[in-house]
């Protein structure tokens, strides 16, 4: 058992990077000439200027046929359409939601983008417009995907699909959008027994299984399952997920389901879950999970 | 504090982990988040430190001067504390944001030290009646993650330790006026007797129960909290033994509800027990980990500041 | 007519006769200049920053929705703030903020960081600049907008350049005007004047000037010359401190490969 309390001094700090065996990339800084203008077309982190094309953050350069983009280390989430989000519901407005989704601008809920209780396809009523509030309210977490982005950047998202909506009891990480490894499925139930949503927007919802998606039910239950106490198994093994991550993102590691759970099967050498706060044992787990995905990728 | 926004169901996940006695971070109750304390950081103040727990950030600045004792208590000295939001905690804190939370930090940390069983003001005499230190505790809030009465009341403390007045070399009695000579030399210096300063621990109570060291999160759980402010044991500050039992023995020197719910007499009296063991321990950990300081810093010649660098 | 001599010579005492500065410096060299970014974990970017004596922290916040009395259709809006700790300075200040001082630096801060930033990108938004002056040692002012282009870059906000700003003044040496770049306390109180100038050294514009006390017009241009001189040493500085960032926290370099 380690003691309650544990302070440690600013020269026994751990360092936390983790020792890939790649090569660095190449970095630009802002002001500098990335490329002539000839035959490239400027994509974000660039600008034009002199004839030339500059980068105007500092990061490596991307380069997809002729569009070049300079990605920063992390920065804001920039949405794209088909992305899956977690947000949070700021404010209930005239048939629609404001929410936040780590944008520079709130996203946007539609009334009409989201299935309302009976599943069915049908014209929003002016009855439905009043019963908003009862739907998602300020506070609410959702799950969402990215339906489209407007002019000025801000996204409008929709829940109409069954693994959509609004979310149950849990954990909300919140960590940079460019640690997020874009795949095709962001929803994994793990095999540790729990289910996570890895948000492209870098917010992290790790809750029990089956929990999520209370939406299409009955009324009644629903209320059952959100006040439902969580096992005490189930809550450790969530707060361990948790714990990884923390760990992961403390090495700026990068996030999918394959990580997570390789930080989670190295961290079951420490018998109790609070000892995963200690720098060190972060620092191990990442460097043990690092490792793995090494090898993994000589394979 | 900071208008933490949490979702109802959240909320019951948060409660229902403190009834088990297993919260989120997988933590009890009882445990506090790791911390990381430094001492000597700002140059320009006569002594510091910086305590960071979890991403809660303090950095406490000391500054002294001379001034004139109150005639009811010419035999005391002054010690004030002043805390600043900064504005890179919150943007809710820019301006005037923070000053409501800054002042009620303040008065408590005011009220934990005014006892003389928690700091000797005597020992800030320097003329009875006529001149004495006037100390000013500046705290400034660089990083809000929950629990900043324990995390400042700890680096206060820190710096205090780290505080060393200069010895008053020579006086010169001019009709009324006194006229000190202060010695120039950084090494002829006493440190401050803070061996009994008070720390505050914060109870929060969530569901039934309470916790301490409540994240950001937990905070926004709670309507109540309680805060306590205990003397330390000067054994734990110093190597020499000769300390007397009566200055061991912990006591209460504040007690404070933050919030605007109520509790139940048997949970408060339970809260205290609890804030007092959690203030034995804390203070316990802080004095070692002031006493390793101490003892690097005199292997090294040099003593090397990490600061905000590394 | 000796007061008048001083007022025409003010930084006479400022340059030891082997022409070395109170500090030990060369009238061209900078003080130690050292920062880090990415200190502290809630803002979307941080930096901390130490010229000599002189420490900065800045944090970034946003870019994100702007209040709406604020909001422009067309562009950001940047807002900074500018504050000092009570224990900052010699003298215990009274207070950190509020000030007419202060209020003045946040504005003059906003001006020099909107030249340097793509702010067409971002309508509707908002950035939240906030500096704190840990110690002040002179240059308090340069420092915070060095700390705010490192605070800017780590939370990966679109700039033209590199925003760098440094002081310079005057002394004199066997009767020649010898400009001094990066102004300590020191060298600031006694007397001189003292000219801060903010500006992108790489696209060769100047963002903003400041000038304390009264400075013959013949010696402007050199005294402006050796400031900008500082700006362009100190942008090597802070570039290199930014690629050494990259380089420790890059490990998703797998990604970029990919695509």
């Amino acid at each position: 058992m380690t003691s309650h309390v544990k302070i440690r001094l600013a020269s026994e700090r751990v360092n936390h990077s983790v020792p890939t065996n790649r090569e660095l990339p190449r970095f630009y800084t802002p002001g500098e000439v990335v490329t002539g203008m000839e035959d490239f077309m400027r994509g974000h982190g660039t600008y034009a200027s002199d004839d030339c094309l500059k980068a105007s953050v500092a990061g490596v350069m991307q380069k997809v046929n002729k569009l070049i983009c300079v990605r920063p280390l992390k920065n804001r989430y920039v949405g794209e359409i088909g992305d899956v989000v977690v947000g949070r519901v700021l404010e209930v407005q005239q048939r629609r939601w404001k929410v936040e989704t780590n944008s520079r601008l709130d996203s946007v809920l539609q009334l009409s983008s989201v299935n309302l209780p009976g599943g069915e396809l049908r014209r929003r009523s002016a009855e439905d417009e009043q019963m908003m509030r009862k739907h998602l309210q300020e506070g609410d977490l959702i799950s969402a995907e990215v339906q489209s982005v407007f002019s000025d950047g801000s996204l409008s998202l929709h829940t109409r699909s069954l693994k959509y909506g609004k979310l149950s009891q849990g954990i909300l990480m919140k960590v940079f959008p460019s640690l997020i490894k874009r795949r095709k499925n962001h929803f994994h139930n793990l095999p540790c027994g729990i289910s996570v949503i890895i948000g492209n927007n870098g917010y992290i919802w790790i809750s029990p299984p089956e929990q999520n998606n209370l939406v299409e039910e009955e009324k009644d239950e629903i209320v059952n399952v959100e006040v439902q106490c969580i096992s005490r198994s189930d809550r450790e093994t969530m707060a361990r997920v948790r714990n990884c991550i923390a760990a992961l993102v403390a090495s700026k590691m990068l996030l999918d389901d394959t990580s997570i759970m390789f930080a989670y099967e190295e961290s079951l050498k420490y018998d109790n879950v609070k000892e995963l706060l200690d720098p060190e044992a972060m620092l191990d787990v990442a460097f043990l999970t690092q490792h793995r995905i090494n090898n993994v990728l000589e394979e | 504090m900071a208008g933490l926004l949490l979702s109802p169901t959240e909320k019951v996940f948060i409660v229902h982990g403190v009834q088990d006695d297993h919260r989120s971070d997988g933590r009890t109750n009882i445990d506090y988040r790791p911390m990381e304390l430094e001492t000597n950081v700002v140059s320009h103040a006569t002594g510091s430190s910086r305590l960071r727990l979890a991403n809660t950030d303090i950095l406490v600045g000391v500054k002294t001067e001379i001034d004139v004792p109150t005639p009811e208590k010419p035999d005391l000295g002054k010690i004030e504390f002043y805390v600043d939001c900064s504005a890179n905690a919150a943007p809710q804190f820019e301006g005037r944001g923070g000053e409501q939370l800054a002042i009620g930090i303040a008065k408590l940390m005011q009220a934990a030290y005014h006892s003389s069983d928690a700091f000797d003001l005597k020992q800030l005499c320097i003329f009875e009646g006529k001149q004495c230190w006037k100390i000013y505790v500046d705290i400034l809030i660089l990083e809000c993650g929950g629990n900043l009465c324990d995390a400042v009341s700890m680096a206060v403390k820190a710096a205090l330790f780290n505080t060393k007045l200069p010895s008053v070399k020579a006086a010169l009695m001019d009709g009324g006026n006194i006229d000190l000579q202060l010695s120039d030399d950084p090494y002829d210096a006493k440190s401050l007797d803070i061996g009994t300063a008070p720390l505050l621990v914060t109870l929060c109570k969530i569901g039934d129960k309470c916790v301490v060291d409540p994240s950001a999160e937990e905070e926004s759980c709670s309507v109540i909290s309680v805060v306590v402010g205990v003397t330390g044991n000067p054994s734990s500050y110093s190597t020499e033994e000769n300390v007397s039992d009566s200055a061991k023995e912990s006591k209460f020197t504040t007690i404070e509800m933050v919030g605007s719910g109520s509790v139940a007499p048997k949970t408060l009296k339970d809260a205290m027990n609890q804030g007092m063991v959690a203030a034995k321990l804390l203070d316990k950990a802080l004095g070692e980990a002031l006493l390793r300081e101490r003892q690097e810093t005199q292997v090294k010649t040099k003593k090397h500041s990490y600061g905000f660098l590394r | 007519m000796s007061s008048d001599f001083n007022v025409k010579r003010p930084g006479l005492e400022l340059l030891s006769s082997q022409g070395l500065r109170l500090d030990g410096r060369r009238p061209n060299e900078l003080r130690r200049i050292q920062c880090k970014l990415g200190v502290f974990t809630q803002p979307d970017g941080s930096a901390y920053i130490e010229q000599g004596n002189t420490k900065v922290l800045a944090a970034v916040y946003g870019p994100h929705q702007a209040a709406k009395s604020k909001s422009l259709q067309d562009s950001v809006v940047i807002n900074c703030q500018y504050s000092m700790a009570t224990f900052s300075t010699g003298e215990r200040k009274k207070r950190p903020r509020g000030g007419r001082k202060s209020e003045a630096i946040s504005m003059q801060l906003t001006q020099a960081i909107t030249t340097a930033i793509k702010k067409e990108l971002y309508p509707r938004s908002q950035i939240d600049v906030y500096l704190e002056v840990l110690q002040a040692d002179g240059g308090a002012y340069s420092a915070s907008v060095n700390a705010a282009t490192l605070a800017l870059i780590d939370a990966g906000i679109p700039m033209k350049a590199y925003l760098c700003s440094c002081t310079a003044s005057i002394a004199w040496k066997d009767g020649k005007p010898e400009p001094l770049v990066d102004v300590s306390h020191v060298e600031e109180s006694a007397g001189g004047s003292v000219l801060t100038v903010s500006s992108l050294p790489s696209i060769n514009s100047v963002a903003w000037v400041d000038m304390s006390q009264r400075l013959h017009a013949d010696y402007l241009s050199v005294v402006m010359k050796r400031a900008m001189q500082g700006c362009r040493d100190i942008e090597v500085i802070l570039d290199k401190a930014v690629r050494e960032h990259l380089g420790e926290s890059w490990t998703m370099s797998d990604d970029a490969v990919a695509i």
